[in-house]
Formats: structure tokens, sequence, C-alpha cells
């Protein structure tokens, strides 16, 4: 019995470490990727500190930000989908369940079409756009908004106790709820805004700065480590509310933590990179057809997983858009998608665990 | 050992009330089952007992301790459930076992927790199966291994609801004679539901038949007469002995 266990717990720290080294080796990669098409060993001149100021800056400020963001986005983002699905009982669920991603969408949308570009503003007139607008005020705005719809969604539950189908549907209508208003007000905003608006809602990884970085890599980590802590608990829900209640777990408590820490590492990713969709539900789903639902192994995987799919996706969008980088929430499903079908009408004999 | 004082619970706040004042005893290693049809308010009295379910008066006291007023883990160290339909998730079997530790170790689990899981793993038989997922195992297995489970919490009351709900007669058989052996050997109270009146009169030492969220009679093995059992399932039934047993017959 013990030998066997033995080969299970080996199987599993094996495909970890290969996870971990895949990842660093995709970052690594990521670094010699890029429109700006440096050399190999241009690049690795740079990175040592040497070469022309242009080149220094396309890696300090570009490259090594993009990764990192991909790092921290991916891995959050995929955490927080596998702790959905989990306390809600709900494959489907992704980390926009409670509505984040739309009222990140509205709250930067209000920003960037209402008071950036000039509600209702005659003419399209460009300089409204940049001058006075702080940078961070569509992300600010973005957040404040996701966390409010958070705390709405969550407000509203506590009355039936946090009970899964209701937390969804109630995810759902608040969700259309934003979505309506992001619909009225681009009807009412000028072309440029329009534009400035849409494109925000794309996923881009290029708006990383090592300072959203270090905020969506905090977020990443310490939400992140609290789910690794309640690994056993996850575990007890897998057996239904019930069973889990009868094994001394606090299933309300833990529901409302998990769901509120979930959404505002969703919430801080969405508001520094836009919307980067699907990462959240084809990451965990593989990592547990492939190792089976304890949450021990299932959180690093689904984490590292994300990081992975985000980093590959990014590199892909670098290489591929001539000059520009195509953004990256439309390459990770791109990519994603005939995966995760693969991955789930591969029928497997016995599923693994 | 388990003291219940009419208790009461309702669905939501205008539902009807599933349990309306439930009164019952249970002493130190006895074996308790709860008879009644459908609806009567059978699993809605264990998932009280449980912390499942709040009730909106009544007291339970456990060896002189308020149940009810316990925290969910410290409930857990005391009585361990076995439900009706276990379902797991994709785990091994060792560590859904190890998972009835979890009001004991909290968030890392130690030797002692693995230990004893070997343990447990071991008296069900189970030891082949340690790296199996849980999810591939038949209908039987999967019941043994929520018992184990179950024991793996060391519980001092162990509350099954239906044990036999969905097993063959061997499994069935295997299921309740574990039970029966816990109480006598380990001196584990066992409260448990089950359908069948006979397997219940063979294997229970104190009955309780429920009529309308009420314990209506409260008696020891000797005591359950056809009447009894009659009113609570609506049916004609008398006890009949063959060899040293007592069997239920209905018209």
């Amino acid at each position: 019995m013990k030998r066997t266990m033995t080969s299970v717990r080996r199987r599993e720290a094996c495909v970890l470490s290969l996870l971990a080294l895949a990842v660093l080796a995709a970052a690594v990669a990521g670094l010699f990727v890029g429109p700006s098409r440096m050399t190999l060993s241009e690049t690795l001149a740079a990175l040592r500190g040497q070469g022309s100021a242009a080149q220094l800056r396309i890696l300090r400020n570009i490259r090594i930000p993009r990764i990192l963001a991909a790092v921290a986005a991916g891995a959050g983002l995929s955490v927080s989908g596998l702790i959905m699905q989990t306390t809600l009982h709900n494959p489907m669920a992704s980390p926009s369940t409670l509505g984040v991603s739309n009222a990140a969408v509205f709250g930067a949308n209000l920003s960037i079409i209402a008071f950036a570009g000039g509600f209702l503003a005659t003419g399209n007139n460009l300089a409204n756009y940049t001058v006075g607008a702080n940078p961070y005020a569509a992300g600010a705005m973005a957040f404040l908004f996701s966390t409010l719809s958070v705390l709405l969604v969550l407000g509203l539950c506590r009355v039936k106790n946090y009970s899964p189908n209701v937390v969804v549907l109630a995810g759902v209508a608040i969700g259309a709820l934003w979505t309506a208003a992001t619909t009225m007000l681009q009807f009412y905003a000028t072309d440029v805004g329009i534009s400035a608006a849409v494109i925000w809602n794309f996923g881009d990884l290029g708006r990383a700065t090592w300072r959203s970085d270090g905020i969506m890599l905090a977020a990443a980590l310490l939400g992140t480590g609290y789910f690794a802590l309640r690994s056993w608990h996850y575990n007890a829900l897998l057996s239904g509310e019930e069973s889990a209640r009868s094994l001394g777990v606090e299933v309300e408590r833990l529901r409302f933590v998990s769901l509120l820490l979930a959404s505002l590492i969703t919430a801080v990713c969405v508001s520094c990179l836009g919307v980067i969709g699907f990462v959240g539900i084809i990451c965990p789903h593989v990592s547990k057809k492939l190792l089976g639902q304890d949450h021990r192994v299932a959180i690093p995987a689904s984490a590292l997983g994300g990081s992975l799919l985000l980093l590959l996706a990014d590199t892909l969008s670098r290489s591929a858009g001539r000059g520009t980088a195509l953004p990256v929430g439309a390459i990770t499903s791109l990519l994603g998608a005939p995966f995760f079908l693969w991955i789930i009408f591969l029928e497997k004999e016995g599923a693994r665990c | 050992m388990l003291r219940v004082e009419e208790l009461r619970f309702r669905y939501g706040k205008r539902g009807g009330e599933v349990l309306r004042g439930v009164s019952l005893t249970l002493g130190e290693g006895e074996i308790g089952v709860l008879l009644g049809k459908n609806g009567a308010g059978k699993t809605t009295l264990l998932e009280c007992l449980l912390g499942i379910r709040r009730p909106q008066s009544g007291r339970v006291f456990f060896r002189g301790e308020d149940l009810l007023a316990m925290k969910q883990r410290e409930r857990a160290r005391r009585v361990a459930y076995v439900p009706q339909n276990i379902r797991f998730g994709a785990l091994t079997v060792f560590d859904s076992v190890l998972l009835g530790r979890v009001s004991r170790f909290g968030s890392r689990c130690g030797e002692e927790d693995r230990q004893c899981t070997r343990r447990v793993l071991e008296e069900m038989g189970l030891e082949d199966f340690a790296s199996r997922n849980v999810e591939e195992l038949s209908g039987g297995e999967r019941q043994k291994v929520a018992v184990a489970r179950a024991l793996a919490q060391e519980p001092q009351l162990l509350i099954f609801d239906e044990p036999a709900g969905n097993l063959d007669i061997a499994n069935e058989i295997l299921i309740l004679r574990e039970a029966a052996r816990l109480a006598r050997e380990k001196g584990i109270g066992v409260l448990t539901s089950l359908h069948d009146l006979d397997r219940a009169l063979a294997f229970g030492d104190r009955f309780y038949l429920m009529k309308d969220g009420v314990v209506k009679y409260h008696a020891a093995r000797e005591e359950v007469s056809g009447d009894m059992l009659g009113d609570v399932f609506g049916v004609r039934a008398r006890i009949a002995a063959l060899e040293d047993r007592k069997i239920v017959l209905t018209d």
C-alpha cells in the first residue's frame, strides 16, 4: 500500500516540477521574442546591461514587465477559476462568475468615455483623451466598480447563505446589469471614445508596468497562499456541502472568503490588463483531468498552468503580429479552446487520480 | 450518551415544521435506529444533530456537552456521519479517508493522521485500494470508504443515514456488522435510520419510531410491537418469531 501511494505522490511531484520548468523556460524564451526583432546576442547583451538605450528600455520596460504580468495574471486567474468551481460546485464557474469583468469593463469605460473624453463631447478631439488623463484612472475605476460588484453580489447572497446556485445566478444578473450600463455608455460615446473603450476591453499584457506587476503578484501570492492553506477544506467540499460540514468545515465562511478573494484577484488582474477570458476555465480543468481533484496538487498545478498558457499566448502574440502585439485575450482562447476540447473528449481508460 | 430535547425545525420561514418537538435518548455504546415513512423527518433530525441544519429550538446534549452550541470543528471530533449518497471527488482512497482527520489537523496533516488512516484502511479491509481513485470503485466499496472516513474522525458517536440504501445484501450486512462491532468493541454510539424492518430488529438496541415530525414511540428491541409499526407506517403489521429472530409480517 505504501509503495503505491508513494508512486502517486512521486508522479504528482514530477508533473509539478515539469510544469514549473516549463514556466521558467517560457519566461526565458519570452525575453528573446518581440516585434522589435532584437537579435539573440543583442538581447543577451542588453540583459547584461550593455547595448543601446532603446534596447535596454525594450527589455526592462516592455519585455520583463510583460513576462511578469503573464506569470502573475495567469496564475491568479487560473487559481481563482479553480476555487470558484470548487466552492460553487459548478464546472462552468469562472473567475468572473460574480460579474467582476463586466463591472471592470463598465468602470474603465466610464472613466474613458465620460471623464477623460468628455461626456457627449461634440467632435472627436483626440486631445481630450490625453490632456490631464491619469494613466491609472481607467484601471482604478475598473477596480472600484468590480469590487463594488463583488460586494453587492456577496451582500445579496448572504441572505441565502451563499447557496451556490443563488450566487451564480446573482452574478449573472448583476453582470448583465453592468453590461447593459456599458452599452448605454458606448451608445452615447464619441467615435474616439468608443474605440478607446473597446481597445481597453481587449486583454493586453502590453499595459503591464513594474508597479502593476507588483500589485498583481501580491494579490496572486496572497490569495493562492490562503487557498493552499485551505486545500483540505476544498477537498471536503468535493464530497458535498453536508459532508463537508460533518467533517468540521465552516462551509459558509469558507465560501464567503474564497469567493471574495478569488474575485478580488480577478478584479486586480482585469483592472491592470483588461479582460483575459478562458484561462480560469481551461487551466483548472486540464489540471484536474490530469492530476485529479486533490487541491494540494490542483492549486499549484492550476497556477503554473495559467502562467504557462498566458506566457505562451503572449510570446505567440508578440512574434506573430507584425510590428504590434495582438491582444493576448484572443490568443488564449484561440490556443486554449482546441486543447481544452481535446482534453474533454479524450476518453481515458479509467480517469487517473 | 445522547439526549435530544424538544427539537424543532422548519425549512425557511414559512415552511411547515418538519421536526415538531423531537425528544430521544441513546445510552453508551448502544445502537439506536430511527424508523418511519419517507418524510417523517429522519434525515432532517440526523442533519440537525450534525450541525448541517440549525434547528429553531430544542437542545441536544452529548456526554453532558451542548452539541448545538459547539463549533463545527469541535462537533466533528465527536460525531461522524456516513450520508446516504456519498460523493468524494477524484481523490485517492487514502486521501478520502485522510480527509476524515481534517477536523483534527486543520490545514496540514501529520504522521499521526497518516498512521490513523492506514490503521482504519486495514480495519475496513481497504488497504489494497489505497492508491485507487474513489470514483472508480463500486457502490459497496465506496460505502466502505465512507465508513472508513467516518472512523478516521475517531468519533464517539457515528451517525448513518440509510447505510444500506443502495447496497446489495452482502455489502449491507457487512456495513451493519461493522457498525455493530464498533458499538460493542469500541463503545461508539451508533444512530442510524433504516428502511428494512427485519434488519433493523436484528441490529438495533433502541428504536425511535417517527411519525409526522415527532418520535411517537420510544422502544427497546423487545418492546417493539406490530401495532407500533403499523401505526407509524400506516400498514397492518405483526411481528413473528422465526428461530431466534424476529421478522415483520405485513399484508
